[in-house]
């Protein structure tokens, strides 16, 4: 099931390269707040990265910026992330990844299982 | 013709004992478990003879836990009772709630083994790498003896040296002895001498081994010591053999 979810959302991500250059991104739900997290291989911060939102019907829901801290929140919008979301991180200079919340992740977020 | 009766009838005598080394194990359902995957990991811990797949029984351990980015937690409780190899094991199932590595870690009870008129502990771990994140992959938990990996391990090819220092009581242990033995989940390998189910290298003045893996699967590597203090068995004193297992997975190499 989860596999499903994530290959249909994963068409999406083609585009991207596919190595992503070892850029890692993370993101989880707690309670009404959707975390992300970007680090590099290495273990270091990106300096600057802009984050894309985007429903399971590949539809831009909402970009914002990287902290310093290579982190950032937003909250969470039942309607858009019903059938799921993805988190594009773009960091520069090619270094791209992305993680998928499938909806059994949103749901444990909320839940605070 | 009697020779060869006898020689049958003790070969048959033989086939009731497995040749191989015992080794405390836990095998994971996955050593890389990427965000396609799933968000858990299963896991199947005994202590069994893993080329023969001959299981024995494991009492509940003394501990089982995962540590993750230095943080321990202790899942004995989570343990469900199983049949693994024909004998008693367990298994459970952990949520990967985190990138990064945990490190999945067994302290059984000391075994009783009169055929070795000796105990066994093996202090027995796995590194599963959780999200395609390796951070973490060195560590150290700081067991009474351990195999601290200096090869990241897992995401290995079939046929690439997996180097890890042997320690005792936190030291490096010179020329420590470690038996390689083969998780013959499917059966298919093949052993042409009862010298090739358990394997033995040493390791150097440091306490570094190496050894290279001729196949995908899992790898089971123990490092074994005995203990300074021995244990009573009905009130005699018995050598405890201490065992530092690591379980490594490489992979195929297409």
């Amino acid at each position: 099931m989860i596999r499903a979810f994530v290959l249909s959302l994963a068409m999406i991500a083609v585009a991207l390269p596919a190595a992503a250059h070892k850029l890692r991104v993370f993101a989880f739900v707690e309670g009404e707040t959707v975390k992300v997290e970007a680090k590099f291989s290495s273990g270091r911060i990106p300096k600057a990265g802009e984050v894309r939102v985007m429903d399971a019907e590949e539809a831009l829901v909402l970009t914002l910026p990287l902290d310093p801290e290579g982190m950032t929140s937003f909250p969470l919008d039942p309607d858009a992330a019903a059938d799921g979301l993805m988190i594009e991180v773009r960091a520069g200079d090619g270094h791209s990844n992305y993680w998928l919340l499938t909806p059994a992740d949103i749901q444990r977020g909320r839940v605070g299982q | 013709m009697k020779s060869l009766r006898l020689l049958s009838a003790a070969a048959l005598a033989v086939t009731a004992t497995a040749a191989s080394a015992h080794y405390g194990m836990i095998i994971p359902s996955d050593s890389m478990v990427s965000q396609e995957d799933g968000r858990a990991v299963a896991l199947e811990v005994s202590f069994s003879h893993p080329f023969e797949k001959a299981g024995m029984t494991l009492v509940k351990p003394a501990a089982f836990s995962v540590t993750h980015e230095g943080e321990t937690t202790d899942l004995l409780g989570a343990l469900e009772p199983a049949t693994i190899m024909g004998e008693a094991g367990f298994t459970t199932e952990h949520a990967l709630d985190r990138p990064g590595v945990h490190i999945f870690s067994m302290t059984p009870e000391p075994y009783w083994e009169p055929d070795e008129d000796a105990f066994i502990t093996h202090f027995t771990k796995t590194y599963v790498s959780a999200y395609d994140d390796d951070e973490g992959w060195d560590a150290e938990l700081g067991l009474k003896t351990e195999i601290v990996p200096l090869t990241k391990p897992f995401a290995l090819w079939e046929g690439n040296n997996f180097q890890g220092i042997v320690k005792l009581d936190g030291e490096p242990v010179p020329y420590a002895e470690v038996e390689v033995e083969f998780y013959n989940e499917d059966g298919s390998a093949e052993a042409p001498s009862e010298l090739m189910i358990t394997q033995t290298v040493k390791a150097d003045g440091n306490g570094v081994f190496t050894y290279a893996a001729p196949s995908a699967g899992w790898w089971g590597f123990a490092a074994l010591s005995t203990a300074a203090e021995p244990l009573h068995f009905e009130g005699v004193d018995k050598d405890h053999e201490l065992g530092a297992v690591i379980w490594v997975h490489f992979e195929e190499w297409k």
